[in-house]
């Protein structure tokens, strides 16, 4: 025994979410980034867009049943965090966190096209908790951001795999806000690249 | 850069994880980008005191069928340093197997008096208590008649922290079936509760739960102890 290193304890294990998560644990939660509420003037900054997404499975069937939750910096590219509790930037309509469960496997985020600080091209992270499986993580990319190129994380992906995290612009909703699209493959064909957070 | 992460396994006899795993291996994220990977989540709601009972649907109306316990426990990160203030939603099947969800057609009797679901927020020292019903086992392939155990589903959400879980019983002839079970190998035990006695008559017994949340997820943020 080695009295310097700190004792570990084993983590529990991750375990699926099952197909029944309880809707009633997602009222509270946002799906809606650029509003605070419909009926509040608080407005997040920024220029809003839309993010719509299928979850797809090795079937080809839409992969119903799944929670999923987004994560992304406000339009100046910083996430609220602690570590930025007091950054000149903080936008304070804006929380860059929202979750919802998806009965038929489609989403629909309103949000703040994120900003992107130093290297990284704008990104939103999705996790998807889902029947089958434990906790998956990656993240969406916008097309026609120049950064593309040089995102530090798509970058690393080998060359084929890269225009699978990029949302594709669909035009503009009734409200003149760019509207993105993307499958999100957990499986198979065109399986969409998913990144390791525990061994990372 | 690049590299190669874990290959993600699939659960034996488990149609949707047949589905839904992906084949790939995951792909390490680059050290530039992994603050990124870590959500934050501020808000936690404000909860009612009775949404620590799952026993019952509200203080005054009659108590579910089956038996009672309770669940107790500390939530920790590997270091065992506390996770305050920490969102713990709870979901569970009535006394025979069955669901409150929509989407839940077994066909298994419900319970007039049990939702299935509750939450709480961990205290000053990472520690949570509520009561449930103690959930049935169910048939989840009854084509092969491969049962799923008693289990009790929590997710922990609250500052960095992130886990999606569930616990479960000691004995029960199931477990040793179950495909995440399976996939988790020695490590299962980590997820089986210890019993003891809760002390109350109405309280057929005590499980203690702790929950340990692993990788740097767990306690990403300095604020967040
Ligand atoms: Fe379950």
């Amino acid at each position: 025994m080695n009295s310097i290193t700190p004792n570990k304890r084993p983590a529990t294990n991750e375990d699926t979410c099952g197909p029944y998560f309880p809707d009633p644990f997602c009222d509270a939660d946002r799906m809606d980034l650029v509003e605070v509420h419909p009926g509040l003037v608080a407005t997040a900054r920024g220029t809003p867009i839309v993010i719509e997404g299928r979850l797809i499975d090795i079937d080809g069937n839409l992969g119903n049943g799944a929670v999923l939750e987004f994560w992304q910096p406000n339009d100046r590219g910083i996430y609220r965090t602690p570590a930025h509790a007091d950054h000149p930037d903080i936008d304070p309509w804006f929380d860059g966190y929202a979750r919802c469960r998806s009965k038929d496997g489609k989403f629909s985020l309103r949000t703040i096209k994120p900003g992107a600080l130093a290297d990284r091209a704008p990104n939103v992270t999705l996790t998807i908790f889902s029947d089958g499986i434990s906790r998956l993580v990656t993240q969406i990319f916008l097309e026609g951001e120049a950064a593309n190129a040089s995102d530090p994380l798509l970058t690393s992906l080998p060359e084929p795999l890269r225009s699978r995290l990029i949302a594709k612009s669909t035009g503009a909703n009734d409200r003149g806000e760019q509207v993105f699209s993307i499958d999100v493959v957990m499986a198979g064909n065109n399986e969409t690249p998913f990144f390791d957070d525990l061994e990372s | 850069m690049t590299g190669l992460g874990r290959l993600l396994s699939i659960g034996p006899t488990d149609n949707t994880s047949r589905e839904r795993t992906p084949r790939q291996p995951l792909q390490l994220i680059p050290e530039g980008a992994r603050e990124s990977f870590v959500p934050y989540s501020r808000v936690q709601p404000a909860l009612l005191s009775a949404e620590a009972d799952m026993t019952r649907l509200a203080a005054d109306l009659p108590r579910a069928a089956g038996e009672a316990i309770e669940v107790s426990g500390q939530l920790t990160d590997e270091f065992g340093r506390p996770l305050r203030g920490v969102l713990l939603e709870i979901w569970n099947a009535n006394t025979f197997g069955r669901y409150t969800h929509k989407e839940d057609a077994s066909g298994l009797p419900l319970d007039p008096n049990f939702l299935g679901l509750g939450r709480v927020l961990t205290d000053q020292d990472g520690k949570y208590r509520f009561l449930t019903i103690r959930p049935g086992a169910y048939l989840a392939r009854p084509d092969i008649g491969r049962w799923r155990p008693k289990h009790i589903h929590m997710s922990v959400r609250g500052g960095s922290s992130r886990l999606v879980t569930q616990m479960y019983f000691a004995n029960d002839p199931h477990n040793d079936g179950d495909p995440m079970r399976i996939l988790m190998g020695d490590a299962f035990k980590h997820n089986v509760a210890g019993e003891y006695d809760a002390g109350q008559p109405d309280l057929a017994a005590g499980y203690r739960f702790d929950i340990v949340v692993g990788g740097r997820n767990a306690t990403f943020f300095e604020n967040d102890l």
